[in-house]
C-alpha cells in the first residue's frame, strides 16, 4: 500500500479509537439513545399512527442536534489534543505528511460520526418497526371487521430504505461540519475559539437559504454576486433536512437524483474545506 | 569523506510575535556539522535556540535563512525523516494504549511490515527494559518508564540519526545512568546521537562532540576532550599521598620550572557514589528477577 494511505489509516484508526474513549462522546451518545428510547413515552398521548412520525421527527432531530455538537467538539479536541500533548510533534516528525495528518484526523472524525449515526438510527429504525408492527396489527383488525379502508394508510407506512438514505447524509453533513471545524482548527490558537467559530459557522450553513432568499430580490448586481459566492463559500445544510420525507415519501417526496446531487455537495465540499485546512496546516509552526 | 549525518550551514529562524509581526531571532547565522556514528552534545541555556535548531532538524520548522541537511537530503523531505528517531522533551503519549501497542504504532507509521512489528517492538522493548511492563497502558507509566518508551518508539525503525531532546528529564539517577549506557550501545551500532540535555555531567559522559550555543549564536563547538583540555595544568592521582612528600614534589616540580597549584583528595562523583550504593538499572532488574 502507498505509505501515505497507510499513514492515513493509522492516524484515522488511532483517532477513532481516542474519541470512543472520550466521557464526552459516550455521553453524548448516551443521552441520544435515551432520547430516542424515550420516545416511547409518546405512546400516552394517543396520537394513533401519527405518532409514527412525530417519534420519527423526534429521533432524527435528536441525531442532528447531538451529531452537530459532537462533530465540532469532537473535532477540535481531538486536533488540539495532538498537539496541546506534542504528540503531533513526535508523530510529524517521523516520514508523515502533513496532509496525511489533516486526513488520518478527518478520517477519525468520520468513522466516529459514522458510528454515532449507524447506532442512532438503527435504534430509531428497530422503534419505528416495532410500533408499525403494533399499529399494521391493529389495523388488520380493524379491516377484517370492516371498519376500516381498504387501503393501508400511508402514516403508516414507514420506508426504512428513506431512513438509511437519511442516515447516510446525516453522516455526510456530520463530516463537512468536522472538516469545517478542521479548517479553523488548523490556524486557531485555542480549542475554545475553534468550538465557538465553528458553530457560529455552522449556524450560517443552517441558516444559509433565509439570506439567499432574501438577497435575491435585491437589484443590485454587486450584491447579487457578493450572495452568489457567499452561497457557495457555505454549504446549504438545508439541504440534508428531508429525513421526514425520506421516511413517509407519501407527504413531500424527495426528487428523483436529488439525493444523488446532496451526496455530490457534500462530497466537493468535504475535498475543498480539507484542502484549506491542509494549506493552512502547511505554514503552521508546531 | 563521508556525508555528515546533520549538516546546518547559515541557519536563521526568526519568529513574529503578536498582531504587529515583530520578529524574534531565536537563531542566528548558525553552522555546524554532526558526523556519522558521533555522539553530539547539543547545549545552552534555556531560549538559547537548542529546540528551535532541533525543530528544523526535524523538519517541523522552516529555516528563515540557510539550510540544514540529514544525510545529503533536505531536512524537511520524508526521505531524510525515515532515517530520523526523535525523543521530545517530557514526551506524552496516547495514555490509553499499552506500551506494546504505542511502540507498534510508531513503528508502522515508520512503514515496518506487519510481519516483522511484532519482533521489532519486542526487541526495542527488550533494549529499554519495558518488556515486563509492554503490556500496562501508558498512562500508568512512571516519568522515568515515559522515557523509555519514548525511546523505543524513536528507534523502533532503526534510524541511523537519533536525537534526544532532554531524555534524563525527571529521571533517577538509575535511570539516567541506563540512558546514558543506552545512548553508548546506539554508538556501538553504528547510529549517530544528537543529545540535547542541561545534565552537564551525562553530556560530557557520553558525547564525543559538543556544540554550544547562546542567545541564538554559536559561542563553541568541538570534540569535548579538546573543548576541556587545559593546556597548561594537568591532574597528577597520587597513592598513599603523604603531606611531608608535598615539599619534594614542589622542589622536583620547581627544577623543571613548574609549579604545584593544588592538592585535593581524589573524589567520587555523586552519580558513582549513588550507583555504587542502589545499584545500576541492570543490577537492580537482576535483583527483583
Amino acid at each position: 500500500m502507498i505509505p501515505a494511505l497507510q499513514h492515513i489509516g493509522f492516524i484515522g484508526r488511532l483517532t477513532f479509537l481516542e474519541a470512543v474513549r472520550q466521557r464526552f462522546f459516550n455521553f453524548l451518545v448516551l443521552l441520544a439513545l435515551a432520547l430516542i428510547g424515550c420516545a416511547g413515552f409518546f405512546r400516552q398521548f394517543d396520537f394513533g399512527p401519527q405518532e409514527l412520525a412525530f417519534t420519527a421527527n423526534f429521533g432524527l432531530g435528536s441525531m442532528v442536534f447531538f451529531g452537530s455538537i459532537l462533530a465540532v467538539v469532537v473535532t477540535a479536541q481531538l486536533f488540539f489534543s495532538e498537539l496541546d500533548n506534542r504528540t503531533a510533534l513526535t508523530l510529524l516528525a517521523k516520514p508523515v505528511q502533513r496532509w496525511a495528518f489533516i486526513a488520518g484526523k478527518l478520517l477519525g472524525v468520520a468513522m466516529l460520526m459514522l458510528v454515532f449515526v449507524v447506532l442512532l438510527t438503527t435504534l430509531l429504525g428497530a422503534y419505528l418497526w416495532w410500533r408499525q408492527g403494533q399499529f399494521i396489527a391493529l389495523w388488520h383488525l380493524a379491516h377484517l371487521a370492516g371498519s376500516v379502508d381498504t387501503e393501508l394508510p400511508e402514516s403508516m407506512r414507514v420506508h426504512f430504505d428513506g431512513l438509511a438514505i437519511n442516515a447516510l447524509l446525516q453522516w455526510l453533513k456530520f463530516v463537512v461540519l468536522g472538516s469545517i471545524t478542521m479548517v479553523v482548527a488548523s490556524f486557531a490558537n485555542t480549542n475554545m475559539y475553534t468550538v465557538a467559530v465553528s458553530f457560529f459557522i455552522y449556524l450560517i450553513c443552517q441558516l444559509q437559504y433565509i439570506a439567499l432568499e432574501a438577497y435575491q430580490t435585491v437589484d443590485s448586481a454587486v450584491v447579487g454576486s457578493l450572495v452568489w459566492v457567499l452561497s457557495f463559500i457555505f454549504p446549504n445544510f438545508q439541504l440534508y433536512s428531508v429525513g421526514e420525507m425520506l421516511v413517509f415519501t407519501s407527504k413531500n417526496p424527495v426528487p428523483p437524483g436529488a439525493v444523488w446531487a446532496a451526496i455530490g455537495y457534500s462530497v466537493v465540499y468535504i475535498a475543498v474545506f480539507y484542502g484549506l485546512a491542509v494549506f493552512s496546516f502547511l505554514s503552521r509552526e508546531i | 569523506m563521508s556525508t555528515p549525518a546533520i549538516r546546518i550551514e547559515h541557519l536563521t529562524k526568526d519568529f513574529r510575535l503578536g498582531l504587529r509581526g515583530v520578529k524574534l531571532r531565536a537563531v542566528d547565522d548558525l553552522s555546524f556539522e554532526v558526523a556519522d556514528n558521533q555522539v553530539l552534545g547539543l547545549l545552552g541555556p534555556n531560549g538559547s535556540g537548542k529546540s528551535t535548531t532541533m525543530k528544523v532538524i526535524l523538519g517541523l520548522l522552516e529555516p528563515t535563512l540557510g539550510k540544514c541537511e540529514i544525510f545529503g537530503m533536505r531536512s524537511d523531505s520524508v526521505a531524510a525523516r525515515r532515517l530520523v528517531g526523535y525523543l521530545p522533551e517530557s514526551p506524552y503519549f496516547y495514555r490509553f494504549l499499552t506500551g506494546r501497542e504505542l511502540v507498534a504504532y510508531y513503528a508502522g507509521i515508520c512503514g515496518i511490515t506487519r510481519a516483522e512489528k511484532p519482533k521489532r517492538v519486542a526487541e526495542v522493548l527488550e533494549l529499554v527494559g519495558l518488556t515486563a511492563a509492554a503490556d500496562r497502558r501508558v498512562g500508568t507509566y512512571s516519568k522515568g518508564m515515559l522515557q523509555r518508551i519514548g525511546l523505543a518508539q524513536a528507534i523502533v525503525h532503526d534510524p541511523r540519526l537519533v536525537i534526544l531532546d532532554e531524555p534524563t528529564a525527571g529521571v533517577d539517577p538509575i535511570g539516567s545512568q541506563a540512558i546514558s549506557e543506552l545512548i553508548r550501545e546506539l554508538k556501538r551500532r553504528g547510529k549517530t546521537v544528537l543529545l540535547c540535555s542541561h545534565l552537564l555531567a551525562q553530556v560530557e559522559d557520553v558525547c564525543d562532540h559538543l556544540v554550544i550555543l547562546n542567545q541564538g549564536r554559536l559561542v563553541a563547538q568541538g570534540p569535548v576532550e579538546e573543548l576541556l583540555r587545559r593546556e597548561d595544568l594537568c591532574n597528577l592521582a597520587v597513592e598513599n599521598f603523604a603531606p611531608a612528600m608535598r615539599a619534594e614534589i614542589e622542589a622536583v616540580l620547581a627544577r623543571h620550572g613548574a609549579r604545584l597549584r593544588r592538592v585535593d583528595p581524589a573524589r567520587v562523583t555523586l552519580d558513582r557514589l549513588f550507583l555504587e550504593k542502589v545499584g545500576t538499572k541492570e543490577q537492580q532488574d537482576k535483583g527483583t528477577a
